[in-house]
């Protein structure tokens, strides 16, 4: 057995990296959350408020994005749950040699780089993308359709990017379920419909919301994919922090609307993990 | 009861499944086939097919400079992640330590952190202390967000160990390192080699942090390719995309053959 002391030299080192270049920088944000805005000079000296965050609470864009936001995460989630399962339980209860090949198809899109798979959807979706280009040559439409720099091309992108996780979770969940379970059922004369409502699908609950906890909190995070495909007018909160750093230069502002999108993932998931341990001690 | 017959997934449900596998891969054929063509906006079937676009990239100081940045990055991220990771992790594993738990929690937090908020609090950081737009600077946000890959899978390998096997080599006469090089680090290795190779993927793929602290002169790949999709797409961005895919597929399969990665992940 290691002792204490040679235990805390070996994590001393990773220890004050993240404290150093991790927590000290985000709690020097704290401060400037609270400072006041001056267009032109920076950051007023020795002024505190709170418009920042009454802003964020009050201010109709800022509630717009927000809802936007969350309303994104809903919907990825729910969209990934939906095209993710068949494909999880494919992987968890189809043909054993169809499983690496399948789960490789799934693993090899998340590996790929995050702007490029986003890229490969502007060529999809543009005005004279793909999909608008081959419409118009089979006479379906006359003049292109908008896909992107709105909710279509944004929804589209995020599911694509956040689909693999939720596979991944849904097949270990499924993978846990042991299969006697769903046998007696059969045997005892349900339907395969039924056995997949009534013993599948609740047994493989928690899964369902560890994926989608997971997807929700990336999507409500995501900053790359809703930028290239959203543009700049259809805004998320993770890019209008990166406007107003960047672009207006209001970090007070920036800065309050960063913490407030931390906590709403850190409460996420805080919260979850607690439903999932309140269901654990119920099995 | 384990004849399976009744509970397999039925046509529909198979049938379901491999659209949307194939909706996984669309983006990234498409990428490839833009890459080939000598539109500049692709069609089906394209106009012609040319080989210029990689060419052009590959002539293209900006772009190799990139690409450049980005493998230093992702190298000396991966490298000083691993190091540190695996040491605080054979630290932590036996949870000797008081507040063992809340100190995993806390080398996992950059992974729960939105990346974008990472990106502000280190480039208000990197300007109040002169460290933005330098080397270091950028070498350490990477590692910040790469290290808990490698912290969680050397956890889970080490989790997995027989702590017998390393009381057996300390009784025959070895030292605590020795015991570690020559018992413990065979053992976990392949775990590791999973964690690093996310860890790397992740280096190599991230804009929400990068974009934040780069100079004036400086720039990632992904970061490059990202502000040049600003200005419209260009065919050359999608053939160093489609050299990315290469990379990435045979990362894929060299790994798959190597260390079985389905298992990993």
């Amino acid at each position: 057995m290691m002792p204490v002391r040679h235990a805390l030299l070996i994590l001393a080192p990773l220890g004050l990296v993240l404290a150093a270049f991790f927590l000290v920088p985000v709690l020097m944000l704290l401060p400037t959350s609270f400072g006041s805005y001056v267009p032109g000079s920076g950051i007023a000296k020795g002024v505190w408020t709170l418009e920042n965050y009454l802003r964020i609470a009050t201010d109709d864009y800022y509630r717009e994005v927000i809802w936007r936001t969350l309303g994104l995460g809903l919907g990825v989630s729910l969209a990934s749950l939906i095209l993710g399962y068949p494909v999880a339980w494919l992987i968890a209860r189809g043909p054993a040699s169809w499983r690496v090949p399948l789960i490789l198809l799934v693993v090899f899109p998340m590996l790929l780089n995050l702007v490029v798979r986003s890229f490969g959807w502007i060529v999809l979706l543009a005005n004279r993308g793909l999909v608008n280009n081959l419409l118009m040559q089979l006479g379906l439409i006359t003049a292109p359709i908008k896909l992107m720099f709105n909710l279509t091309g944004v929804m589209i992108g995020l599911t694509h990017i956040y689909l693999p996780f939720m596979v991944l979770m849904l097949v270990a969940a499924i993978r846990n379920i042991p299969r006697d379970v769903e046998a007696a059922a059969a045997t005892l004369g349900s339907s395969r419909t039924h056995v997949f409502l009534s013993v599948t699908l609740p047994l493989s609950a928690p899964g369902i919301l560890a994926g989608s906890i997971l997807v929700f909190v990336l999507t409500i995070s995501a900053l790359v994919t809703p930028r290239m495909l959203g543009g700049p007018t259809y805004k998320v909160m993770a890019t209008l922090i990166y406007d107003e750093y960047v672009q207006l230069l209001d970090w007070p502002s920036g800065s309050a609307l960063s913490f407030a999108l931390a906590l709403m993932a850190i409460g996420i998931i805080w919260a979850s993990s607690r439903l999932a341990r309140r269901w654990a001690g119920m099995a | 009861m384990s004849d399976g017959t009744d509970h397999r997934p039925g046509r529909a449900v198979t049938a379901a499944a491999i659209a949307v596998l194939v909706f996984l891969q669309i983006p990234v054929l498409v990428v490839m086939l833009a890459a080939f063509s000598t539109t500049s906006y692709l069609t089906i079937p394209p106009k012609g097919l040319t080989l210029a676009w990689f060419g052009k990239v590959l002539a293209d100081p900006t772009y190799l400079a990139a690409i450049r940045m980005s493998l230093i990055l992702a190298f000396g991220s991966t490298l000083v992640s691993t190091v540190l990771g695996v040491a605080a992790a054979y630290a932590l594993f036996r949870r000797t330590l008081p507040g063992s738990e809340a100190i995993i929690a806390f080398l996992m937090a950059p992974l729960v952190m939105p990346a974008v908020v990472v990106g502000v609090a280190l480039l208000q950081f990197f300007s109040l202390t002169g460290l933005r737009g330098t080397l270091f600077g950028l070498l350490m946000a990477h590692v910040v967000i790469t290290v808990p890959y490698i912290v969680r899978s050397a956890l889970a390998s080490l989790a997995g160990l027989d702590g017998a096997l390393e009381e057996a080599a300390r009784v025959l006469g070895a030292t605590g390192l020795e015991a570690f090089r020559l018992v413990t680090l065979p053992l976990i290795l392949p775990g590791v080699v999973a964690g690093a190779l996310f860890a790397f993927i992740t280096s190599l793929d991230n804009v929400p942090v990068t974009i934040f602290l780069i100079g004036a002169n400086q720039t990632t790949l992904p970061v490059l390719i990202f502000s040049s999709v600003e200005m419209g797409i260009d065919p050359s961005v999608a053939a160093v995309s489609t050299l990315l895919i290469l990379a990435t597929a045979i990362v894929l399969i060299l790994a798959e053959r190597r260390f079985r990665l389905h298992r990993f992940v």
